[in-house]
């Protein structure tokens, strides 16, 4: 392992999320079983006419999650992780009193944040003057602003971070959230990935050869969404976080991801590998690391139906790991006893990272 | 399972800085940059103010970062943005400080990343073009790209982590970092932070007017608010007697950190001062520290209305006007991300060189509380403990406390 906190693992205790395939656990699974995939709602850029796409959210789901008070002049990125945040402690079975509250930290994951309201809010800069852009939409284009809302529904005054990099930052921030309960002075943390779509977004991925287009097969399909995972000390699955690795040349990725999965898995026995697979150019370097290492082992790529959701897709796999470890199949498979799910990524901006869970019944 | 830490706790000793702000470029120009507060604020040029009421900011010159990093042609030339020359440059110079020091993990903190750049791709898109230069735009523009720029300094595989607290960005990456080292969970962890001016956060805190149009005053009766800066600092961690072991240069020894959420409004604090207060209290805990041990606050002190109220109140009510007191962000504005990193190598530099950096532009203390504010020049000092803020938007709060060894 390449530091000395790699090694350290924690329990999940609570498991929640909001998809293009609804925000239920079982729900979700249950679709994912039958083959449903995300379906892809087609956008224009306003400015150049291009169609873009990417899958969002359904309003049905987001209607269910119900309305906030706190979030009343938030964007879609903060209702995704307060409703994925709250119901993944609600999945964990904590109440969270104020002393509760006081041993309980909030790591969050994200990559492009709040391109919505920040989108908007230089638009109207460029197209109004700087005179006339709306100081109600600047405050919600921070990164943290999602952890700050969730924080505030939990009550907590502690702890409480935002970690950004591409879409193996759920990795990194299980690994810090790891790093936190390692210092004895919290008892969980609720760690929280999520992102949002919009327009110039899929307009950066796909200018960038990374998102596909409309009716295409290749490049990924940009998703939003949340996925949260309650770390603690107590919890039918051990997880163990990577803390991760850069990669300073796509030759150099085989190997960046070859040496996580070593370190994570060193016998080189696991029983299903979650992969990150989502149509893009990282598709070739993962199948074939996974191929030279765990050829004969199962495995499941949930970016291929519920899409690429950038900051929140790392912990999206993470959920579909524990809950297949929990069923003992992969979504539509037979039922097996299975101890160990490998979960990999190769990030779209020279990351590389992973994590290990296992059965501990 | 995590093993809780039973054994005593690591020394954490800070063995390099590298630093870049509008000061200067390197320890070299900063200290005496800080010793005779100068001014590092200037008129903005890099896009349109017109419109805006704040027209200033702190500033770094970049001709000089570019001048001053020390890469090969080919590298050179690569497109870069301005994050990205300012933490190579402050990687150098932690490089040069201690050339022993390899990084196990680097913690950085950031509020916008590469901003300009997703600024430049959304005008394209206004203006129907499609330059060459996107591509390397859309890379530069997420964050972990200026630190693995950073990591190239040393050609490190080290992983990252990439703290976006708001303006406790750095301050969160450094405590975060000493906290690793301390438990033993880290030997070595490079720490810092970054940020460069952008139109959309210029305008951002215009719009919310946060920033002014005048001179930024940090806790003076008439402050009237912010400006912005911009730059990069980076510490090197080390526990102590790994660093000692290997002749390491021992600049000062960090020794507490504490983190408070103020749940009251996502960009104003409580008015009691409650989140200040307690990152205080508990980063004095956590160092085993009271407030008559202190001998310097490095104060956040934006100079806004609400974050001086409250501020000065926590200090007041914690410290009395017994300590030193100064808002180092009246000599180069808020740098925000980079702000905590900035201040902690500033602290660094107070203590190594026994000096307390002064609070400029002040004209008449707020007479709400009473601070021992060091004003308008720096004053030579025994300092052995210095206490920096760092406050942000979503109501993160933190502090660390630094001491000479």
């Amino acid at each position: 392992m390449p530091s000395n906190s790699t090694g350290q693992t924690s329990r999940i205790c609570g498991l929640g999320w909001v998809t293009p395939l609804g925000a239920d656990l079982d729900e979700v699974w249950a679709r994912l079983g039958r083959g449903d995939v995300a379906e892809p709602r087609v956008i224009t850029n306003p400015e150049t006419g291009r169609d873009l796409v990417y899958a969002p959210v359904p309003p049905k789901t987001v209607e269910a999650l119900g309305r906030n008070p706190r979030l009343r002049r938030s964007s879609a990125i903060s209702y995704f992780a307060v409703a994925a945040g709250l119901a993944a402690v609600q999945n964990a079975g904590v109440c969270l009193t104020p002393e509760a509250a006081a041993r309980t930290a909030i790591v969050f994951a994200i990559s492009s944040g709040g391109v919505i309201y920040t989108r908007k809010f230089y638009e109207q800069i460029v197209k109004q003057g700087a005179n006339c852009a709306s100081p109600m939409l600047f405050p919600e284009t921070v990164y943290n602003a999602p952890a700050s809302h969730l924080a505030a529904q939990f009550g907590i005054d502690g702890a409480s971070y935002t970690l950004v990099s591409d879409c193996t930052v759920g990795f990194s921030a299980l690994q810090f959230a790891t790093q936190l309960l390692a210092t004895g002075d919290l008892d969980r943390v609720v760690v929280v990935g999520t992102e949002e779509c919009d327009w110039i977004l899929c307009e950066a991925y796909r200018d960038w050869r990374f998102a596909r287009r409309p009716g295409g097969s290749r490049g990924a399909l940009l998703a939003e969404g949340a996925a949260a995972v309650v770390l603690g000390r107590d919890g039918d699955l051990e997880l163990t976080a990577h803390p991760g690795a850069p990669v300073f040349r796509q030759k150099d990725a085989d190997a960046a991801l070859q040496r996580i999965h070593a370190d994570l898995v060193p016998g080189g026995t696991v029983n299903l590998v979650v992969g990150g697979a989502n149509g893009s150019f990282a598709d070739a370097i993962e199948r074939r690391a996974l191929l030279e290492q765990f050829p004969q082992t199962t495995q499941y790529h949930p970016k291929q139906a519920l899409g690429e959701a950038l900051g929140a897709s790392a912990l999206i796999q993470v959920v579909v790991a524990a809950l297949a470890l929990r069923k003992g199949a992969i979504p539509g498979g037979n039922e097996r006893r299975m101890d160990s799910a490998l979960v990999t990524t190769l990030g779209y901006n020279q990351q590389a990272g992973g994590a290990l869970l296992r059965r501990l019944d | 399972m995590y093993s809780l830490s039973t054994s005593p706790p690591h020394r954490v000793a800070v063995t390099a800085v590298g630093i870049v702000s509008p000061l200067g470029v390197g320890i070299e120009e900063t200290v005496p940059a800080l010793r005779a507060g100068h001014d590092g604020v200037s008129p903005v040029t890099a896009f349109d103010v017109t419109r805006t009421r704040c027209k200033t900011a702190g500033l770094v010159d970049l001709a000089k970062v570019r001048d001053r990093l020390d890469l090969e042609r080919a590298r050179r030339n690569r497109p870069r943005h301005p994050a990205s020359l300012m933490m190579m440059t402050a990687a150098q110079e932690v490089r040069r400080g201690d050339p022993g020091f390899e990084p196990e993990l680097f913690v950085i903190g950031t509020t916008s990343g590469g901003m300009s750049f997703g600024e430049a791709f959304y005008r394209a898109q206004v203006e129907k073009r499609r330059p060459h230069t996107r591509a390397a735009w859309l890379a530069n523009y997420l964050p972990q790209k200026p630190v693995l720029e950073a990591q190239g300094m040393w050609s490190s595989a080290a992983p990252s982590q990439i703290i976006a607290n708001a303006c406790a960005s750095g301050t969160n990456a450094v405590g975060h970092a000493f906290r690793l080292v301390r438990g033993g969970q880290q030997r070595r962890v490079l720490c810092g932070g970054y940020d460069a001016i952008s139109e959309m956060v210029f305008v951002g805190f215009d719009s919310l007017q946060a920033s002014t149009p005048e001179m930024i005053r940090p806790f003076d009766k008439a402050r009237t608010g912010l400006v912005l800066g911009e730059g990069a600092a980076l510490l090197a961690l080390e526990e102590l007697g790994d660093a000692q072991k290997r002749g390491a240069p021992i600049l000062a020894e960090i020794t507490g950190y504490g983190i408070s959420t103020d749940n009251h409004h996502l960009t104003q604090p409580h008015p009691s001062g409650i989140g200040p207060r307690q990152a205080m209290e508990r980063a004095l805990a956590d160092a085993l520290r009271t407030p008559g041990d202190v001998d310097y606050i490095n104060a956040h002190g934006t100079a806004t209305v609400f974050n001086d109220a409250t501020e000065g109140t926590a200090i007041a009510d914690l410290f009395g006007d017994r300590v030193a007191v100064s808002s180092t962000k009246s000599m180069m504005g808020h740098a925000l991300g980079a702000a905590g990193a900035i201040e902690a190598a500033f602290s660094v530099l107070a203590l190594e060189h026994q000096f307390l950096p002064p609070n400029i532009h002040l004209r008449e203390p707020d007479p709400t509380w009473r601070l021992n504010i060091v004003a308008n020049t720096s004053r030579e000092a025994s300092v052995r403990c210095v206490v920096s803020n760092s406050f942000g938007f979503g109501g993160t709060n933190a502090t660390i406390v630094l001491e000479k060894v």
